[in-house]
């Protein structure tokens, strides 16, 4: 019966979102209203004809799902695994605020189970770790080293995680065209993920916001993808900002706008995506319009709908349409907040995230979860990096709203969680929480003196409410259960940055065009034909290989590996003079710290930082300066892009635990031993929990199978 | 989530991509065909424009 309601309801959700059979492919917008009417229509029939189909086979398919799930628990160690991914939870923080009493939950798990520094992936980066935990293997194995890669051909960057491919066939017709195909998404990390395996097994499965999950990939379990998600956009998240005051033309455009005065009105136009069926891609546009009611407060109009909007607080999730032709649209959800009504009005406005009830784009698997969820619980959050850490770092957004949003979003994740762990008896239910990441990285300085104020307390009010997410967890626990309270990598102060492409230049390995001291971000301007080694992102130095880089000039073979020894000799232990420390504690040549088919694919080199330095911004964006180190004076003053013997994660687990000193890599392949399935010989990691460990659970679960 | 589409092989080319895909670490003989010929196609195909690449980035806390 619940699978013929969830057939006539996917039906629904694809007629009323005026979306084809797939469910996402907003994307790609489609041809016109008349074939979006025989889609609707074919929708339907489709939906009978699914319903009718799982109705018959319902018997066949509840037989064989009931024998895989006893072939399981007969083998299983436990009945249900519960992870609960903490990101960037720092274990001395954890240790320090535990013996002070202040986190007793954690000091529970502690004292009853166990409690380990989880040693992290290098580069010790979110997509890296969080791939590892996922896969089991190491980043040359799943082919994530960085948040960026490079193109090969141009050296310019890119996203390293997920490739869209546009349609290559249009019908042309003046300044419109019609795609004749729909854009393919690639999921980039490579290697197969552990909850793949355990629904080949019969294993139920929930993943939500596990990094690096987008586009989600198919496999027998719910997931909803996380970090790296797109905006609606298609950026990582943009806000916008509009005011009344003038902006200058460089301000303009990207994330601010004017709003202009029509009588008592202020007329503003939201941005959204690019419109596809217009050669030009102009961007799709939404009208609104303020009207102030006092000082204090605006009344919003938008598509015919009215909002009133308080000074200082955020709107609930507004839905926007941004139609490209008649009844052809894609949805997105955002959330203003009015800054200021007098003397000149100021709005910012959230990025504008995919709507989870009509996904323009694939967040989750099966198609229907992500809608299912936003049925059932209200609209949340969906872009990847959804706290919006650079509108606080531009001075948009001040600390207070910041928080405001970080916790917004996470009590929607912890309505998700909670409802998987309400609903889901036996299998799998991995959820990963972000605000303890974002917290961090935006309220270090005020954790290590940099700042004061009245945040001084943010991050161990974090680390608090964390507790309290663990002790509601841990009521979900019974003695079938394990759970495992975990993050990717720990954290540590970001004061100054390293520009190792300008320390590249200086000591002649990076070359400039027609003299120049300096270039632009992307490598403009550097010269690629005397190039040898260029760095960007957070993680290390490439080698400008001859056979891999279009203009690569360094033979592989011999002179790459003298190249790298040698500049790994010159930049362990590289002196800030300005601090009198080093700022580079290891240096890691990739192809000795790993064995994998994508080892050539990352960067030759590895840097380990000493705590307090990281890749410069400028560094990370492939720029050369004119100065090596540089103080990082931005809100976004902690980090953990250093030597992973710095920044380790948190484990801990409600069970004894031989392992003393266990990686991010165990834990795929210890999930699989628990539920009783061999991990693959592909696999790095090994299972944490010897075997008979949890006897005394395994014989209670074979006594009840 | 990008289509697949189904490609034939001779047999024993078959059985060596397979032996090979095990002791080179990868997690199957699809992953390892598809790695040999993304890593080919990089060399051949154009990319998007610059535009349009840099502008996936935006909002990447990490940099921006």
């Amino acid at each position: 019966m619940r699978w013929l309601l969830v057939a006539v309801w996917i039906g629904w959700v694809w007629d009323s979102g005026h979306t084809t059979p797939s469910g996402w492919d907003l994307a790609y917008i489609g041809p016109g209203a008349g074939f979006a009417f025989l889609g609707s229509f074919l929708a339907l029939v489709w939906a009978l004809l699914l319903s009718l189909g799982t109705l018959l086979t319902w018997p066949v398919r509840v037989a064989l799902k009931s024998r895989r799930r006893r072939k399981w628990l007969r083998r299983a160690q436990v009945r249900k695994v519960i992870i609960l991914g903490l990101d960037g939870l720092d274990p001395r923080l954890a240790e320090r605020w535990m013996d002070e009493g202040k986190l007793p939950n954690l000091a529970r798990l502690r004292a009853e189970g166990a409690f380990r520094r989880l040693r992290t992936t290098c580069p010790a980066l979110s997509p890296v770790a969080w791939s590892t935990f996922a896969t089991g293997v190491s980043p040359a194995k799943h082919r994530i080293f960085d948040f960026l890669d490079r193109n090969l051909r141009t050296y310019l960057l890119e996203l390293s995680s997920s490739r869209v491919y546009r349609p290559r066939r249009y019908l042309k017709l003046g300044h419109f065209q019609i795609p004749l195909e729909r854009p393919q998404l690639e999921q980039r990390r490579k290697s197969i993920p552990f909850w793949r395996i355990l629904g080949e097994h019969g294993v139920d499965c929930t993943v939500l916001r596990v990094p690096l999950t987008f586009p989600p990939e198919p496999f027998a379990g719910r997931l909803l993808a996380g970090m790296c998600t797109p905006d609606l956009r298609g950026t990582q998240g943009s806000f916008s900002f509009f005011t009344t005051r003038a902006l200058d033309s460089t301000a303009e455009g990207g994330n601010f706008y004017r709003l202009t005065r029509r009588g008592d009105l202020l007329e503003g136009w939201l941005e959204g995506p690019e419109n596809p069926l217009r050669r030009d891609r102009r961007p799709l546009r939404v009208r609104f319009f303020l009207r102030a009611c006092g000082d204090q407060q605006v009344e919003l109009h938008i598509q015919g709908r009215r909002y009133r909007l308080d000074k200082g607080q955020y709107s609930p999730w507004i839905r926007v349409a941004f139609r490209a032709a008649p009844g052809v649209a894609a949805w997105g959800i955002c959330r203003f907040l009015l800054k200021q009504v007098e003397p000149e009005t100021e709005l910012y406005v959230t990025p504008i995230n995919v709507d989870p009830e009509r996904p323009a784009l694939p967040i989750s698997h099966p198609h229907y979860y992500a809608p299912y969820l936003a049925k059932l619980l209200g609209p949340y959050a969906t872009l990847g990096l959804a706290e919006d850490t650079w509108a606080l770092s531009e001075g948009v957004i001040d600390e207070g709203a910041f928080l405001d949003q970080v916790w917004a979003i996470h009590a929607e994740r912890e309505a998700m969680f909670f409802n998987a762990l309400e609903r889901q008896r036996t299998g799998l239910i991995a959820c990963v929480f972000d605000a303890s990441d974002r917290i961090q990285h935006m309220f270090y300085r005020y954790l290590d003196g940099r700042a004061q104020g009245p945040y001084k307390q943010a991050v161990e009010q974090m680390y608090r409410r964390m507790d309290e997410l663990v002790g509601k967890a841990l009521e979900y626990v019974d003695e079938g259960t394990v759970l495992l309270v975990m993050s990717d990598h720990g954290f540590g102060p970001f004061r100054r940055g390293v520009n190792l492409n300008s320390w590249l230049y200086q000591q002649g390995y990076l070359a400039l065009q027609d003299g120049a001291m300096t270039s632009g971000p992307y490598f403009q301007g550097v010269d690629w034909t005397r190039t040898r080694a260029y760095a960007f992102g957070l993680a290390g130095i490439y080698l400008n290989l001859q056979g891999r880089e279009a203009q690569g000039i360094v033979k592989p073979g011999r002179e790459a590996e003298q190249l790298k020894k040698e500049l790994a000799a010159k930049l362990c232990g590289l002196v800030d003079e300005q601090c009198g420390q080093s700022a580079i504690r290891q240096v890691y040549i990739t192809s000795s710290l790993y064995r994998g088919p994508y080892v050539r694919e990352g960067p030759d080199l590895l840097i380990g930082y000493a705590e307090g330095y990281r890749a410069s911004w400028e560094c990370a964006k492939g720029q050369v300066t004119s100065q090596v180190f540089e103080e990082n004076s931005r809100p976004w003053s902690g980090d953990h892009a250093m030597d992973p013997s710095c920044v380790p994660g948190v484990l801990f687990v409600n069970r004894p635990l031989a392992v003393e000193q266990p990686g991010i890599e165990d834990l795929a392949p210890t999930v699989l031993a628990l539920f009783g399935i061999e991990p693959p010989a592909h696999m790095d990691g090994k299972p944490m929990f010897q075997s008979g460990l949890v006897a005394r659970e395994y014989e209670e679960i074979q006594e009840s199978v | 989530m990008a289509k697949h589409v189904t490609v034939k092989v001779k047999k024993t080319l078959w059985d060596r991509v397979e032996q090979c895909a095990r002791v080179a670490g990868y997690s199957s003989a699809e992953e390892f065909l598809e790695h040999v010929l993304e890593r080919e196609l990089a060399k051949l195909e154009t990319a998007d424009s610059d535009e349009e690449i840099l502008q996936k980035l935006r909002g990447l806390g990490y940099i921006e």
